[in-house]
C-alpha cells in the first residue's frame, strides 16, 4: 500500500469528502493559500474556491460560533485552530453551544461539525502553543474527542467525524504531521469509541494516547529485549471511551500503565486509571496503576526542559520495570 | 449471664493482641484461674487466666489473630446458654473506633481478621493476589510478599502454594522446638493442615528430610518483625556514630573475685562483669546527663532516671529487659535484678513493665570472640554500650610492655543530640571507673 504523512491524510479526508459532500466546508485563520499554520489545508483553496474554504478574521470564539450557526442550519463545517491552545476562547461556543444544543432542543436541532486543531509540544512553541487539553473537553457531555496517533487512524477518524451529528474536536499532534503510514487511497470509516491494540503483550498493559503511541511502542521494543512482554493500546478517542478493550487487557496482563503528554495532574489518565479500578479488572490488578503525564507546570521553551516535562521513552521503560519488579 | 473474655490490655501502648494459642477449646470446662490463652503484644508472650468458671461456649478468633484491646474474644458461661454468633463490637468505641470487620457477621470477621499481621498492620496485598489467595483458601497472613513495603502479589500467593505443607502457626512452633521438618508431616487438617496433633505424632517417627535445592524460607514472626522494624527505624532516623575506647580491667576483676562469694552467699547469683559494667555506666550517667536523653519531636527530654536496658539473646530474637534506677543499686542487687530478667526473657515470660522506661542499653557479647562492634540504638534512648571480650593484650604501662586483660567498650550514640565530645567525654568515664572500681564506691 502507498505511504503518505499523518498531515496528507488529515487532508485527503477533508478533500476527498469535500468533493462528494456540498455541505461540507473548512473554515479557520489563514487557512487559504496559506495552508493554515501547519500547512493542511495547503492547495485546497485552489480545489473547492475560497466559499468552501473560508478564511476568517483572528477570532476563535467567532470560528465556533459560526460553525456552530452554519451545522444548526444545514451544513457540515470543519472549523480549524491554529493550535489547540486557542480552544481557551472557542469555549463558550463549544461547551454551552455546540454540546448543549442538541439536548436542549430536543433533538430537534443538531450540531454536525469538527473541530480540527493541533495540539502538543516538541516545537519549542513555549507554554501558550504547546498544551494538551484534551481533558477539558472530554469533561463536557456532548462534545466528542478524538486523537489519532497514525495516519490511517488519522484518515479514517476524520471520515468518522464528518459523519457524525454531533459536535467532534479532533485534535492532530504537531509532531506527528510528517509521521507517515500505509493509508489505502479510498475513503473509509474507523468507528468513534472503538480502540485499536497497537502491540499484543501478556505482562503489562499500557494504555497510550496521541504521540505517547509510539513512544510506549519504542518502549515495548527495548523491553522486549528483556522479556518483558508490553501490550500497547490506543484508545483512539476519548470520547466515547472503549473501556471494554482497556479492561480486557488489564484483565490478561493483572497490571495497567496510563501515558498521556497532558499534565499527569487532573489529566484523562486519571479517568482510565479509575475506570479500571472500579471496573472487573479490579480483582486482577497485581500491581497499582502508574500514570505519566506531563509536569504539573507551564510547558518550558528551552527545547531540552521542555523534553523532561514530558514522558519519554526511557521514562515508560523504568515505569513499566518498576511495575513489572513490583516496586 | 455468660462473662465476657476481652483481649487484655497488657500495656499502656498495646493497641492490639496476638492469639498464639487456646489452652481450652469451646465446649472446655473452665475453673477461674485456669490459663485460658496465650497472648503476644509487641514481644512477649503472655498466658491469660480466666477469671470466671464454667464452661468456655464460644471463642471467635483462631490462632494468630491479630485483635483490638477490649474486644470480646470469647464467652464463658453455663452449658447451652446464647451467645452470640458473631463477635459483638468493641465497647466505648469513640475512643479508639473497633474496625468495620467486628461488625460483620461472622465469616467476614474471619476474614478480616487474617488480613491483619502480627504486628497489627494491614496485610498488603493486590487485589489479584487476595483473589487468588481466596481460590486457595491460603490465609495472606502466612505468606511473604515481595512488592514495596512487602505487598503480596499473585506471584507470592502462587509461590506459597507450590511451596507445599501449610501448618498452624502453633504446628510451626511446635515443629521448630522438636527440630521436625513439616515436609515429612502428614496434615489432618482442613486442606492438609498441619496441625500440632500431626507434629507430636510424627516427632518420633521422623526421618532424616531428603536435601532439597529449595532455600528454606520462613515467614518472620511477631518478634522478628518487630526487631526488623525498630532496627530500620533507628538505623534509618538516627545518624550513628560509634567510638571505641580499650579498658584495662585487671582491678574490676580483682573487684569481681572479691565480690564473687559475699554476692552468691547474698543472693544466691554469680556476680558477672555486666553488672559491673552496669554500674559503671549507671554512674557515668549520671556524671553525664547529656547522654541520659530522648529525642520527642523538637525537644530533648534529660530523663530524671537511670533505667539501663540489657540485650538478651533468645532463641528466636532479642529481648531488652530494663534495670530501673540502676545508679541507685548496688551490685548484689544489679546482680540478683539481671539474672531473674534474663531468665524470664529466655523463658518468655517478661511482663511488659519490665521492657519500658529505659534511658540506655548494654550489649554485651563478650561470651563470644568478637572485641568490637557497632551497635544500633534501641530507639527512644539515645545510646548503647557494646561490650566485647576480656583478652590479654600487650600494652604499653609506664615504657613497658605489658599482658594485661584489656576489653573494648564501643559506644553508638544518636548524633542529632549527643555531640561526639560529651560522648567521648562519658566513655572515658565508663573507661576510668572500671580501671579504677573504687570511684564507684564514691
Amino acid at each position: 500500500m502507498r505511504e503518505i504523512t499523518y498531515l496528507e491524510a488529515v487532508r485527503e479526508a477533508m478533500s476527498q469528502e469535500m468533493r462528494i459532500n456540498e455541505d461540507v466546508f473548512i473554515m479557520g485563520e489563514d487557512i487559504g493559500v496559506y495552508g493554515g499554520a501547519f500547512g493542511v489545508t495547503r492547495g485546497m483553496i485552489e480545489e473547492f474556491g475560497p466559499e468552501r474554504v473560508r478564511i476568517t478574521p483572528i477570532s476563535e470564539a467567532a470560528i465556533a460560533g459560526a460553525s456552530v450557526g452554519a451545522a444548526m442550519t444545514g451544513m457540515r463545517p470543519i472549523m480549524e485552530l491554529q493550535f489547540s491552545d486557542f480552544i481557551t476562547i472557542a469555549m463558550d461556543q463549544l461547551v454551552n453551544q455546540a454540546a448543549k444544543n442538541r439536548y436542549m432542543f430536543g433533538g430537534k436541532g443538531k450540531v454536525p461539525m469538527v473541530v480540527r486543531t493541533p495540539s502538543g509540544s516538541g516545537t519549542g512553541a513555549a507554554a501558550q502553543h504547546t498544551q494538551s487539553l484534551e481533558a477539558w473537553v472530554a469533561h463536557v457531555p456532548g462534545l466528542k474527542v478524538v486523537q489519532p496517533s497514525t495516519a490511517y487512524d488519522a484518515k479514517g477518524l476524520l471520515k468518522a467525524a464528518m459523519d457524525d451529528d454531533n459536535p467532534v474536536v479532533f485534535y492532530e499532534h504537531k509532531l506527528l504531521y510528517k509521521a507517515s503510514g500505509e493509508v489505502p487511497e479510498e475513503q473509509y470509516s474507523i468507528p468513534l469509541g472503538v480502540a485499536d491494540v497497537k502491540r499484543e503483550g501478556t505482562d503489562v498493559t499500557i494504555v497510550a494516547t496521541a504521540i505517547m503511541v509510539h513512544k510506549a511502542l519504542e518502549a515495548a521494543a527495548e523491553l522486549e529485549k528483556e522479556g518483558i512482554s508490553v501490550e500497547v493500546i490506543d484508545p483512539r478517542t476519548l470520547v466515547p471511551l472503549d473501556t471494554e478493550t482497556i479492561i480486557k487487557s488489564v484483565k490478561k496482563t493483572g497490571k495497567c500503565i496510563v501515558v498521556h503528554e497532558a499534565v499527569k495532574f487532573g489529566g484523562f489518565g486519571g479517568e482510565i486509571a479509575s475506570i479500571i479500578a472500579e471496573s472487573e479488572a479490579f480483582d486482577y490488578l497485581d500491581a497499582p496503576i502508574r500514570r505519566l503525564g506531563a509536569l504539573w507546570i507551564p510547558m518550558p521553551y528551552h527545547p531540552e526542559m521542555e523534553k523532561a516535562a514530558i514522558p519519554q521513552v526511557p521514562d515508560i521503560i523504568q515505569a513499566v520495570k518498576d511495575t513489572v519488579a513490583f516496586r | 449471664m455468660a462473662t465476657e473474655v476481652f483481649m487484655p490490655k497488657l500495656s499502656m501502648t498495646m493497641e492490639t493482641g496476638t492469639i498464639l494459642q487456646w489452652f481450652k477449646q469451646e465446649g472446655d470446662e473452665v475453673e477461674e484461674g485456669d490459663l485460658l490463652l496465650e497472648v503476644m503484644t509487641d514481644k512477649i508472650n503472655i498466658e491469660v487466666e480466666a477469671y470466671a468458671s464454667g464452661t468456655l461456649l464460644k471463642t471467635y478468633y483462631e490462632e494468630n489473630a491479630v485483635v483490638p484491646v477490649q474486644a470480646i474474644i470469647g464467652y464463658i458461661g453455663n452449658e447451652g446458654e446464647n451467645v452470640p454468633d458473631a463477635a459483638p463490637p468493641v465497647e466505648g468505641a469513640s475512643e479508639a473506633p473497633a474496625p468495620v470487620a467486628l461488625e460483620e457477621e461472622t465469616e467476614e470477621t474471619a476474614e478480616a481478621a487474617t488480613e491483619y499481621q502480627a504486628n497489627g498492620e494491614k496485610v498488603r496485598a493486590t487485589p489479584a493476589a487476595k483473589r487468588l489467595a481466596k481460590d486457595k483458601n491460603v490465609s495472606l497472613q502466612e505468606v511473604s510478599g515481595r512488592g514495596a513495603n512487602g505487598r503480596i502479589h499473585k506471584v507470592d500467593v502462587e509461590e506459597f502454594v507450590k511451596s507445599g505443607p501449610k501448618a498452624t502457626p502453633l504446628a510451626k512452633k511446635v515443629a521448630a522446638g522438636n527440630g521436625v521438618d513439616l515436609a515429612c508431616v502428614q496434615g489432618t487438617g482442613a486442606n492438609g493442615k498441619i496441625t500440632k496433633g500431626d507434629v507430636l505424632g510424627a516427632g518420633s517417627t521422623q526421618q532424616v528430610a531428603a536435601p532439597t535445592s529449595e532455600p528454606r524460607r520462613v515467614k518472620m514472626d511477631g518478634m522478628r518483625k518487630v526487631i526488623a522494624d525498630r532496627m530500620c527505624q533507628s538505623a534509618y532516623t538516627a545518624p550513628h556514630v560509634t567510638m571505641g575506647t580499650e579498658v584495662d580491667m585487671t582491678n574490676a576483676i580483682q573487684v569481681r573475685n572479691a565480690l564473687l562469694p559475699i554476692i552468691e552467699k547474698e543472693t544466691g547469683y554469680r556476680l558477672s562483669y555486666t553488672e559491673i559494667i552496669m554500674k559503671a555506666v549507671a554512674y557515668a550517667l549520671r556524671k553525664h546527663p547529656e547522654i541520659n536523653v530522648s529525642l520527642e519531636g523538637d525537644y530533648i527530654v534529660y530523663k530524671n532516671e537511670i533505667n539501663t536496658g540489657l540485650a538478651v539473646s533468645v532463641p528466636n530474637g532479642l529481648l531488652v529487659p530494663v534495670v530501673k534506677n540502676a545508679d541507685q543499686k548496688g551490685l548484689a542487687a544489679l546482680t540478683a535484678e539481671c539474672k531473674e530478667l534474663g531468665r524470664a526473657a529466655r523463658e518468655s515470660k517478661l511482663l511488659p513493665a519490665n521492657m519500658q522506661g529505659g534511658t540506655f542499653t548494654i550489649s554485651n557479647v563478650g561470651m563470644y570472640e568478637v572485641d568490637m562492634f557497632t551497635p544500633i540504638i534501641n530507639q527512644p534512648e539515645s545510646a548503647i554500650l557494646g561490650v566485647g571480650r576480656i583478652a590479654e593484650k600487650a600494652i604499653g604501662v609506664n615504657g613497658e610492655l605489658k599482658l594485661r586483660p584489656m576489653m573494648t567498650l564501643s559506644l553508638s550514640f544518636d548524633h542529632r543530640i549527643i555531640d561526639g565530645s560529651p560522648a567521648a567525654a562519658f566513655l572515658q568515664t565508663v573507661k576510668r571507673s572500671l580501671e579504677e572500681p573504687y570511684q564507684l564506691l564514691v
